[in-house]
């Protein structure tokens, strides 16, 4: 009994071990090209207005729009697991919801809409998770791609035939999101607005990912069954990050309405949706980094390439598609980062953990 | 008074359409265990080769005798080269085929130069009962529906090439053990499926017409039946198919198209989450 009892304790030793710093940058070497990616990503982000002619920024701000979307997409496939086919449903309802919210009660305040697509963004998702992940047989992959594809397919079908929402045309000239008394137009102030919303969005998934939940999807991910063996409500996990990343999904949505000016129907359906499994696929799903990566790769390529070969420039993106995912499965980030920081590390190190075991 | 029999006949058409583009969804679905999102550009495929053929000058009828074969032939050619690697990773062939759908859609947009582009029933006209007028293309869709359905289903149960199939797919191991090559199996089990596909394709197009995304409303339509019937047997994506099929024909009967449309979809997903193994429980292949 008392042999038990010590063993249930840590080791004074190792708790010491994991603190003394010459130990901890022992294991931080793959770490660093991590960090040292995202510190120069923010960087080239954050001069890019100064550098770039005023209509790149322009385009450049949609793109970083696209980033946030990417990365809603890449919590809940990359993370969870779940292969979410319809992600433009939060990103497309939170853009029309803030249109109306302009067009009608003239509400344009950037402290009223955003929260209020990301609150659209949220509950659409958690409606849509309550209904498709919880429930008495734990729901297939398939079913729940299925099931996420026609929801957006149906708001899409839906808009068309709405008279109120504009039907085929959407919803034209959204007055301006305002701060204050200021009115937002393109350019670099709202590409620093955006930048800013990313960064924080980015650094709170970051945190999220990388606590003892994150490491619960990382696992449901690899093996849902043992998860659940362990004792975590899988479902309800699951649940939590999809609300989450329709939350995510519906700030950029808001954002995307405001800065186009104007909703249409495509932001709702499968064109958008496969749009974003696209980015995150061909950046590397399951790293945060990846999905912007992605986008700005593959947006990056199609500003150049597609005025050049209108025609073909889709025909080459599958087929780098599907390179990508014959050859490079966890995306082109691979090239990159190791493995192991798919997850992340947790807890004391291995390699500390032998260096300190007595 | 005479629109009951129209009704019912414009139900039977289309869910005839639906169970042709289903078949080969649900034989792939059914017997590799791999959800071919490239599906719908197989029968998009199969329309634009007929559409070729007519546009050459040649007869329709041989464009559609055509469609199954070059497609299937595809089919083949893409399972030896990119499907075969995602066996083992169902998921990752979901992407893998939607990648593969990708290209073909978009490499038939910039060739159709994203225009709607009709090809000409080869049987026009229309049959006579009384005085009930049906058209004659879409009753010739509905018998050679059933032809193929039962040659099909006659194929893999009663056939040796059958027997190899549902043998590949009970116990792969089992079947290489005893000698099948389950490798060329899953080849031409692929090929089939992406024929059936083509046939469908040629069948339809005179009725839709050809543009991109063809594809991608049967794609739709082809998943939530294939689930609603239930994966792993015969049976199951043809019940489901003809469910959807029916409510898709019927439902705009009753209320504005739109609203129908996605009605059929919302209840498809309920019973999908009701009953998870389908309408038809079971695998293999009943004789």
């Amino acid at each position: 009994m008392s042999s038990t009892g010590t063993r249930t304790q840590p080791p004074p030793r190792v708790i010491q071990a994991a603190r003394s710093p010459i130990m901890a940058s022992a294991f931080t070497g793959r770490k660093k090209v991590l960090l040292i990616l995202e510190l120069a990503l923010l960087i080239a982000a954050s001069i890019a207005p100064i550098v770039l002619p005023d209509y790149i920024t322009v385009y450049a701000t949609r793109v970083l729009i696209l980033c946030l979307f990417a990365l809603s997409f890449d919590l809940v496939w990359g993370y969870a697991g779940i292969l979410s086919l319809g992600q433009s449903l939060f990103f497309g309802m939170a853009g029309y919801g803030v249109a109306l919210l302009a067009r009608d009660f003239g509400v344009g305040s950037i402290f009223a809409v955003l929260p209020a697509g990301t609150l659209i963004g949220f509950v659409a998702a958690l409606l849509l998770a309550g209904f498709l992940l919880l429930g008495r047989h734990p729901s297939s992959v398939v079913f729940v791609s299925l099931g996420t594809m026609t929801g957006a397919y149906a708001a899409d079908r839906l808009a068309r035939g709405s008279h109120y929402l504009g039907g085929q045309n959407g919803i034209p000239s959204i007055p301006p999101m305002t701060i204050g008394s200021h009115e937002l137009s393109e350019g670099p102030v709202f590409y620093y607005l955006v930048l800013a919303i990313l960064v924080l969005i980015y650094l709170l998934s970051r945190f999220l990912l990388r606590s003892q939940f994150g490491l619960a999807l990382a696992g449901l991910r690899e093996n849902e069954q043992r998860i659940a063996f362990f004792g975590y409500k899988v479902q309800h996990l699951k649940a939590i990050i999809f609300a989450v990343s329709g939350a995510i999904a519906g700030t950029a949505g808001s954002l995307y309405a405001f800065h186009e000016g104007f909703v249409w129907p495509n932001m709702l359906g499968v064109v958008m949706s496969t749009q974003v499994v696209l980015y995150v696929l061909f950046g590397g799903s399951g790293t945060l980094i990846g999905a912007i990566i992605g986008t700005a790769i593959v947006e990056g390529l199609s500003f150049w390439l597609s005025d050049t070969y209108r025609d073909i420039w889709p025909v080459i993106l599958g087929a780098l598609l599907l390179l990508v995912i014959l050859f490079r499965p966890l995306g082109l980030i691979s090239l990159l980062l190791g493995e192991r920081e798919r997850v992340g590390s947790f807890g004391p190190n291995r390699e500390e953990k032998r260096n300190a075991a007595p | 008074m005479d629109t009951l029999p129209i009704a019912m006949f414009e139900i039977l058409s289309f869910g005839a359409i639906v169970v042709l583009v289903v078949l080969g969804l649900g034989i792939i679905a059914s017997m590799m265990g791999i959800f071919n999102f490239a599906q719908g550009e197989f029968v998009l495929l199969g329309a634009y080769v007929t559409y070729l053929v007519h546009s050459v000058g040649l007869p329709v009828p041989l464009g559609m005798l055509a469609a199954p074969v070059v497609v299937g032939a595809l089919g083949f050619i893409l399972e030896k080269l990119v499907v075969r690697r995602f066996y083992a990773a169902p998921i990752v062939a979901m992407l893998g085929t939607y990648a593969l759908g990708l290209i073909i859609r978009e490499a038939v947009r910039g060739l159709t130069g994203g225009l709607y582009l009709s090809v000409p029933e080869p049987i026009s006209g229309s049959i006579t009962i009384g005085s009930l007028h049906f058209a004659a293309w879409r009753c010739v869709i509905v018998i050679i529906t059933l032809l193929v359905m039962a040659a099909s289903h006659a194929l893999l149960a009663y056939t040796s090439f059958g027997l190899r199939v549902r043998a590949s797919l009970e116990n792969p191991s089992l079947a290489r053990a005893s000698g099948i090559s389950t490798g060329m199996i899953y080849s031409l089990t692929f090929a089939f499926g992406a024929a059936l596909a083509g046939l469908a394709g040629a069948l339809i197009v005179p009725v839709f017409s050809l543009f991109a995304d063809l594809g991608i409303r049967f794609l739709i339509q082809g998943f939530v039946a294939v689930m609603v019937g239930g994966v792993g047997s015969f049976a199951g994506p043809v019940a489901g198919a003809s469910v959807i099929g029916t409510l898709s024909a019927w439902l705009p009967w009753l209320m504005s198209p739109v609203i129908a449309d996605v009605l059929v979809f919302v209840l498809a997903i309920i019973l999908i989450k009701v009953r998870p193994q389908g309408l038809v429980s079971g695998r293999g292949v009943n004789r």
